[in-house]
């Protein structure tokens, strides 16, 4: 009886909003689509959909606190993190959902490309897709500098230099990145504002197109082509309903990746180093995911070591555009899924001798 | 007293990193008194000091130990020492014709042969040609003509080699001269300096021309300025250039001077931190013995010698009765030797085990007046307190309670610096736990270095500000391991809701799964 009433003004509210929305055909567009039993999405775009999300929220809250000077920054911090309540927690899940959003953005995009799912018609999408992991780099890149320890200093230090190697334009991007000649109180202004201002609506923008691309494109199926022109022949692959089958295993995931982020911010929290000493490089580091480009410029002159993973990068974003063979099967595409491999495992043995380094 | 009548002293566990607190506790004492001590301890007679400098005693051979003290300490020895001998009147500089801007000198010689071409290249390279001082002004000639015959001859001033005893002059003619050095800003006292050394003295009384002169350390040709990392004399490089001679147990033999400071000096606090961590503030031989004018410190010198570095630690140990005694002085090297100065720490207070006490360590017999027996301080292992106070003094008591008074204090900084880690280990921001201990380690040095004044009630004061410190920054440790754990433990709280949920979510999924398969 209880049930049956609650129900009853569940639906009454369900439609008084609707009366003053007309939302409900919209809400069951997008959530009512099928997909095909074959996909194998492993999650990943929507665990760092998720972690977005987290940093979203924690990066709020964390900006209440906040001071983006460099004689405020440290003691703010260490305020937040030793003072704040819970300051402790919502600081390390942002630390560690930071690195793990960058992580699955690119298994994310491993996976697209090992099961062939740029392809047509998908090829604006791995394009909106490869900006933001770009996106997502560069919150990471803003981001390390704004506790103003020795390690987030001396890392955009590194960092800053790095991207000053750039030939024809690398001065102009160094003072541009640095506002000065040094890492100063100038560079965390703007790196302050790009990373809660400009990089999250840049992101929620691109992010949108990509899921609203996502939705109407449907997810690939990778065990064939895309047909070009549907018919009876062609379009008998079994489906399933997004909503809630699909959402449900999602949800599990999510609840996963949070356990994770609770045992990672509670065994190994967000440190704090001494305090950024401009006298003293004792952290020449740039963090684990450039560390890649920093241990290649070792081994290559300076100049086709920065130029190298630009160019790779430029060539990963057109890449749908190069490969205009239709086979999605990783088994007939042995050349391409074999230089990948290959270049993946080099990026991962040089981040591995970056960290020991 | 028998062994077991004394009072015990509780045993202590020295783990490596009590061991590593106790020497960055210790740091700055050790920067203190120890800093400095590479002095020859049987040092009342310089000639004594030196193993029987040659001057005074030549093939003497004392059973001096350069890392140990050996000679009685007796302040009247020092009116016994022999009256320096007056350095030679200063040469006038070599006079020759301006060179100008040629030099026929390194023309001719840099073609000569390979020798004289890198004898060249040493001048050329050297701070000496830098500074317009060429050939002529040591060897005399003129330097205009490339004829040897006109620019070596006698009747230009040719000089040639200056031999051993008149490089001294020869180089003393330009860097005594106040004028000639006033542009370089460079002192003029080394000459003077010089000839009082043990080694100017041995040259002047004996005519030893073995003993070093300029050229030994400076180089001839090659002359660099101190600060040129290449140069002989540079600090980190001085150690090795005075043992060049002093290491040489065959040059050294006639002397009767001992050949094993070099090896017992590297083993030493100043020797680490000099060659191992490069440390140019850490005293050389140089900085004890003095350069131009080397010789060893006397006892009456030694507490100044020390203290030219240890600056707060000698004005401590200025107020205590040790001081104060004349007959039984115990100075720096009582407690902490030469050469062999080494990390000081609480076994500097006691024997494990009493020793066997004689009381011609600390009375002459013959009057019974207090008098120290040097010979005792010769092993490190009896610098210790209670090699002269006995356990039935009043001393040996007072003693004790300044040991244990520092000792709680170490150990309670000790325990906050391993709670300290403990919290850090698990990720914890200790920022407020480390201003704790630093303030306790500021205390417990000012208590270490108090010690020097041998004030029972000024060390148990500062050892108690040390050790409420050190508690205090404990507590603010102990707390963050405390919070560690809670969130440990609602970490796993919160996990067993998340299972909770996604086991709910399974559930439900399945269902709907039977569903969609029954369609």
């Amino acid at each position: 009886m209880a049930t049956g009433q609650t129900a009853g003004g569940s639906r009454r509210t369900t439609r008084w909003l609707d009366d003053r929305t007309r939302l409900a055909p919209v809400l069951a567009a997008m959530v009512h689509v099928r997909i095909p039993m074959t996909a194998r999405t492993w999650y990943f775009g929507g665990i760092a959909l998720f972690l977005f999300g987290i940093q979203v929220v924690t990066g709020t809250l964390l900006a209440l606190y906040y001071k983006p000077t460099p004689e405020a920054a440290y003691e703010s911090v260490q305020f937040i993190t030793s003072d704040v309540s819970f300051g402790w927690l919502i600081r390390s899940v942002h630390h560690w959902a930071a690195n793990l959003m960058i992580l699955f953005v690119v298994l994310h995009l491993l996976r697209v490309f090992f099961q062939a799912a740029y392809k047509y018609p998908r090829e604006v999408t791995w394009v909106v897709g490869c900006g933001l992991l770009l996106l997502t780099l560069g919150f990471g890149f803003t981001g390390y500098l704004l506790p103003w320890d020795q390690r987030a200093y001396w890392a955009t230090v590194v960092g800053t230099e790095i991207a000053g190697g750039v030939p024809v334009i690398g001065d102009s991007l160094l003072l541009l990145l640095r506002g000065g000649s040094d890492v100063s109180g100038a560079t965390m202004s703007r790196f302050f504002g790009i990373h809660v201002l400009v990089l999250p609506l840049a992101l929620g923008g691109m992010l949108a197109l990509h899921l609203v691309l996502v939705h109407q494109l449907g997810l690939a199926n990778p065990k064939k082509p895309e047909p070009r022109v549907r018919t009876a022949d062609n379009d008998d692959e079994p489906l399933r309903p997004f909503f809630p089958h699909y959402i449900l295993d999602e949800l599990v995931a999510w609840y996963i990746l949070l356990a994770v982020l609770v045992v990672l911010a509670s065994l190994y929290p967000a440190t704090l180093e001494e305090p950024a000493n401009i006298l003293d490089a004792g952290h020449p580091k740039p963090e684990w995911y450039y560390l890649a480009v920093y241990e290649m410029l070792k081994f290559l002159p300076k100049d086709i070591g920065i130029l190298a993973p630009i160019v790779g990068l430029g060539v990963v974003i057109v890449w749908p555009f190069l490969d205009r063979s239709p086979e999605v099967l990783a088994r007939r595409r042995k050349v391409v899924v074999g230089g990948a491999t290959l270049i993946v495992l080099a990026l991962v043995f040089l981040t591995w001798r970056g960290y020991v380094a | 007293m028998s062994p077991d009548a004394r009072p015990r002293r509780s045993p202590r566990v020295v783990t490596p990193a009590r061991r590593l607190l106790r020497l960055a506790a210790t740091g700055l004492v050790a920067g203190g008194l120890w800093f400095g001590l590479a002095v020859t301890a049987s040092a009342e007679d310089p000639t004594a000091a030196t193993g029987g400098s040659p001057a005074a005693s030549p093939g003497a051979s004392p059973a001096a130990s350069s890392g140990t003290a050996t000679a009685t300490a007796s302040p009247g020895a020092s009116s016994s020492a022999a009256p320096l001998v007056s350095a030679p009147p200063v040469p006038t500089p070599i006079a020759h014709p301006p060179a100008g801007d040629t030099n026929g000198c390194v023309d001719c010689h840099s073609a000569v042969n390979d020798k004289q071409a890198e004898i060249s290249a040493a001048w050329e390279a050297s701070v000496h040609a830098g500074a317009d001082v060429g050939c002529a002004d040591c060897h005399g000639g003129d330097p205009r003509s490339d004829q040897i015959t006109v620019g070596m001859s006698t009747e230009a001033g040719f000089l040639g080699t200056p031999d051993r005893t008149q490089t001294v002059g020869v180089c003393g003619s330009c860097h005594a001269n106040v004028e000639v050095m006033r542009p370089y800003n460079l002192a003029t006292d080394q000459y003077a300096k010089y000839w009082s050394s043990v080694h100017g003295q041995r040259l002047a009384t004996a005519n030893d021309t073995r003993v070093a002169v300029c050229t030994d350390c400076h180089g001839s040709h090659d002359v660099r300025k101190v600060s040129d990392p290449n140069a002989k004399v540079f600090p980190l490089n001085v150690p090795e250039l005075c043992a060049s001679c002093h290491a040489d147990a065959r040059r050294m033999e006639p002397y009767g001077i001992p050949t094993d400071q070099f090896e017992i000096y590297a083993g030493s606090v100043h020797g680490k931190a000099l060659l191992e961590e490069q440390d140019v503030r850490a005293p050389s031989c140089a900085s004890c013995h003095g350069s131009h004018d080397a010789k060893p410190p006397r006892a009456t010198e030694v507490v100044d010698v020390c203290g030219k570095c240890h600056t707060a630690t000698q004005e401590l140990y200025e107020q205590s009765r040790h001081a104060q005694l004349e007959q039984a002085a115990p100075k720096c090297w009582t407690c902490h030797g030469t050469h062999d100065v080494s990390q000081p720490g609480p076994r500097l207070f006691f024997h494990p085990e009493d020793p066997d006490y004689e009381c011609s360590t600390c009375h002459d017999l013959t009057n019974r007046t207090l008098r120290l027996e040097i010979d005792r301080f010769a092993n490190e292992a009896d610098r210790r307190c209670d090699t002269c106070h006995h356990p039935d003094s009043q001393i040996y008591a007072q003693v004790q309670g300044i040991a244990d008074a520092l000792g709680g204090a170490e150990g309670a900084f000790e325990a906050a610096g391993m709670r300290i880690e403990d919290a850090a280990r698990l990720g914890m921001i200790t920022a407020d736990a480390e201003v704790g201990i630093a303030q306790a380690r500021t205390s417990l040095i000012q208590a270490q270095a108090a010690v020097h004044t041998t004030k029972l009630k000024l060390v148990s004061d500062l050892s108690t500000d040390a050790r409420i410190k050190a508690d205090e920054a404990q507590a603010m440790a102990v707390a963050k391991v405390d919070e560690s754990t809670f969130r440990r433990q609602a970490m796993i709280v919160v996990l067993a809701l998340i299972a909770l949920s996604v086991v709910f979510l399974v559930i439900i999924k399945r269902q709907l799964d039977r569903e969609l398969e029954g369609r």
